[in-house]
């Protein structure tokens, strides 16, 4: 083999190793179905959302701030009139919530691990009340998410976004700030 | 002896380090005592933009910036700037965008220049629809000036579906010059946050993959140019409407030059296979100058 071409197939593995591969073991059939029904439930969601979505005047890539908060209010509304029976673990059930954290302790490990609880308790989430369909305050911080943790939890729609508020990990509607599920104590 | 070197380098990148290699950047520093005095070349065909970060604060300082920013437009015609997020602080209610973003930068608005934002972990996605951050209702995007592609990205949240646009978008992207701009800094000798290897894990190896040449980031409130990172240049211009005074690490590796005593923004101009920075002061001082190689392909 050429030096160009084992170079470059070198890169490639360690790219492949960095990115697509998580630090756990691969997931059984039952933990796969697991993740499934997450996505599935968070699917369901969005099928509801996007119904009232559509009912509403739709934001265009030259929205004024008016509009743009407009719209907003307008869809947690209606999102939150039709979510006041909905109950924590709507989306992480138990056996979610026990395979996620499991995922999360093995992604994060020795220094990584220190890192992660550093970054996410400095933040400013301190206040934040965590109950379903209650409102993500605007003037806190959205803590960014470790990108490998994120391809290694259930895939979200993209209205959709897992957040940690301290310990907590919490699923929210990144357009009306809407808290759809939240899991205590994920933060290893 | 070549193998090996690539091998080493390669190898340093992914398990979390970083391979120094020595600054290209001829660096000079101007004290101009608020005289807006350029040290770039402005040619006529070069493209000419600003770079800014964590400005949205609607502050008296934020606001002296611009004014800054503003003087310096009269001997440098720069047509765009790009925004590396924490666009608005502590709300976003209507007022809020007139306050901390188009009171500031009215008289630049007014001119025509364009803003292009990237969002911070203090702004909310639905900045995305906002006109005048001409971001198209994305939270990642691209766009191009003349042969050069500049790159927005979401590093809030790098999930699957940015991954594989990057992939997309970048592996069919011939221009001549590739910038990324984003949040979090992959490289920091910041003492609050430092380096997010996290970001670093997933963007440096596609940023290596399709050549891209300089990454321009914020989070970190103070100016640094990092020493080339696997033949990268990055810079960190997080300091353009909040200052973290006195965060830098002093005798960090990764810098080649700092600067955290005052708000500061980026002037820069590509012209062939250069691009020429200038970093200025609120109080009107050239911080930094000088200019880097576009990397071979």
């Amino acid at each position: 083999m050429k030096t160009a071409q084992k170079c470059s197939l070198f890169l490639a593995i360690m790219i492949f190793c960095s990115i697509g591969l998580s630090a756990q073991t691969p997931l059984t059939e039952a933990e796969k179905r697991i993740f499934v029904d997450v996505e599935k439930r968070a699917e369901k969601y969005i099928d509801q959302r996007e119904k009232f979505n559509g009912q509403l005047p739709q934001l265009s890539t030259d929205s004024t701030p008016e509009q743009i908060i407009a719209h907003k209010l307008s869809l947690r509304k209606l999102m939150q009139s039709a979510r006041l029976s909905v109950k924590q673990g709507n989306v992480f059930t138990p056996a979610a919530s026990r395979l996620i954290k499991r995922t999360i302790k093995a992604e994060f490990k020795g220094y990584e691990r220190t890192e992660l609880r550093q970054r996410v308790l400095d933040a400013d989430t301190k206040g934040v009340a965590l109950k379903i369909n209650f409102v993500y305050p605007e003037s806190k911080e959205l803590v960014e998410m470790s990108p490998a943790l994120l391809l290694s939890l259930p895939q979200l729609p993209e209205q959709l976004r897992y957040r940690f508020v301290g310990r907590s990990l919490v699923i929210l509607d990144r357009d009306i700030s809407l808290i759809i599920d939240f899991m205590q104590d994920a933060l290893p | 002896m070549k193998q090996i070197i690539i091998f080493l380098t390669v190898s340093a990148f992914m398990l979390g380090g970083f391979a120094p290699v020595p600054a290209s950047a001829q660096t000079e520093v101007v004290k101009t005592n608020g005289d807006a005095r350029l040290t770039l070349p402005s040619a006529a065909d070069s493209i000419k933009f600003l770079a800014i970060g964590d400005t949205g604060t609607g502050g008296r300082q934020q606001k002296e910036l611009a004014e800054v920013m503003f003087e310096y437009r009269k001997i440098f015609p720069y047509e765009f700037v790009i925004m590396v997020g924490d666009n608005m602080y502590g709300g976003e209610k209507p007022e809020d965008f007139k306050k901390k973003f188009e009171d500031v930068y009215r008289p630049l608005l007014d001119q025509g220049v364009k803003f292009y934002a990237s969002l911070g972990n203090h702004d909310e996605s639905t900045q995305r629809f906002y006109k005048l951050f001409n971001m198209n209702g994305n939270e990642y995007y691209r766009f191009n000036q003349g042969d050069i592609s500049f790159y927005a990205l979401n590093s809030n949240y790098m999930d699957k579906r940015q991954i594989k646009w990057i992939n997309d978008e970048m592996g069919s992207d011939a221009s001549e010059w590739k910038i990324a701009f984003l949040h979090h800094p992959p490289y920091s000798s910041g003492k609050k946050h430092g380096s997010s290897s996290g970001i670093r894990k997933v963007t440096e190896p596609l940023f290596l993959k399709y050549g891209v040449d300089v990454v321009f980031t914020g989070h970190e409130h103070f100016y640094e140019r990092l020493k080339p990172q696997n033949d990268i240049f990055y810079f960190i211009t997080g300091a353009g409407g909040k200052l973290r005074s006195g965060d830098v690490k002093p005798n960090s590796p990764l810098t080649a030059k700092a600067f955290d005593k005052d708000l500061s923004f980026m002037l820069l101009e590509i012209s062939n296979d250069l691009l020429h920075f200038q970093v200025i002061s609120r109080g009107g001082e050239t911080v930094d100058s000088g200019n880097l190689p576009r990397r071979e392909q």
